[in-house]
């Protein structure tokens, strides 16, 4: 017999969905959860993609600028140590 | 903080914001992964932009030989590195979905774009061979404006005269006339803002490596 690998490698990683869809609380009872979590679910959940998205960019850009102030401090500092040299 | 700064952070949020939420096209096989393009394609755009910075900054040093420039040079082919890898890592994953294959050598520009990347990688190796800082600078030089010039050959002439699933082969025009007006609204401001976010990266790398020069200088 001719396996087809593609829908055996399905069934073979896709245990979740059979075993598990059923208990899935996160889609369940969205009619009575806040405005917020509501637009979230909607639209086949790309707003969750784009909440990751954000955090992701928010979490560098907060890194990145910390850099920056700590780079500016050390200029300061470092101006007014030669400045007292000379 | 300086202005342009904060006005790139706020641009870039703005993007990526609309990129996810603009209503696009249905294009068949690309669906919802053609807004890949806000991202995928300013990578190398930045890259381009960077290493053409680098290319004139190792011009200048060649030409007065002020350690400045070799500091700049350095520090813009590093952030190129950085956004071409990038540029590499999101194009293999959007080929597998569209593509099938996170890799395949029948793929010309994907292969030369690896290829132009270790071009760069090797420019690090070389920088650290020598221990005579004004001597690696020299060479360093020389090696990148060769580096930088392989470029465009490797990633726009070549890929097009041969066959291959990205758009831009076999003479298509890469982006002018397939690529939807809606796409295009949000696909130009991310190139001005991953450009703007790479000036900014190099702007906090290169007064690092001042700082660094001035304290083991006075140190020594």
């Amino acid at each position: 017999m001719k396996l087809n690998i593609q829908d055996s490698s399905k069934t073979a990683v896709d245990t979740l969905s059979s075993s598990y869809s059923g208990k899935w609380e996160g889609v369940e009872g969205i009619e009575q959860t806040s405005a917020f979590i509501q637009l979230m679910a909607s639209n086949d959940l790309i707003f969750v993609v784009l909440g990751v998205s954000l955090i992701i960019w928010f979490v560098l850009l907060f890194y990145l600028i910390r850099v920056d102030r700590n780079v500016s401090k050390l200029e300061e500092s470092l101006k007014e140590e030669s400045s007292d040299e000379t | 903080m300086k202005v342009w700064k904060i006005l790139v952070a706020v641009w870039m949020t703005i993007v990526i914001t609309a990129g996810f939420l603009i209503q696009i096209p249905e294009i068949a096989i690309l669906e919802q992964s053609a807004r890949n393009l806000f991202l995928h394609v300013p990578m190398w755009f930045t890259m381009m932009i960077a290493f053409s910075m680098a290319f004139y900054f190792s011009v200048r040093y060649l030409n007065d030989e002020h350690l400045k420039w070799d500091r700049k040079a350095e520090t813009a082919t590093s952030v190129g590195l950085l956004f071409g890898i990038c540029g590499l890592l999101t194009g293999s994953l959007w080929a597998r979905f569209t593509w099938g294959t996170w890799w395949t050598f029948a793929e010309p520009r994907m292969n030369l774009a690896a290829l132009a990347m270790l071009i760069f990688v090797a420019y690090f190796i070389l920088r650290s061979a020598f221990n005579d800082r004004e001597k690696s600078a020299k060479i360093s030089a020389i090696y990148n404006i060769f580096g930088v010039t392989t470029i465009p050959f490797l990633l726009y002439i070549i890929p097009r005269q041969l066959p291959s699933l990205h758009p831009g082969a076999e003479g298509n025009p890469a982006f002018s006339e397939i690529t939807a007006p809606e796409l295009r609204y949000i696909f130009y401001p991310a190139v001005i803002g991953f450009i703007g976010l790479s000036f900014w990266i190099m702007n906090v790398v290169n007064r690092y490596k001042v700082l660094k020069e001035r304290t083991t200088l006075s140190g020594s």
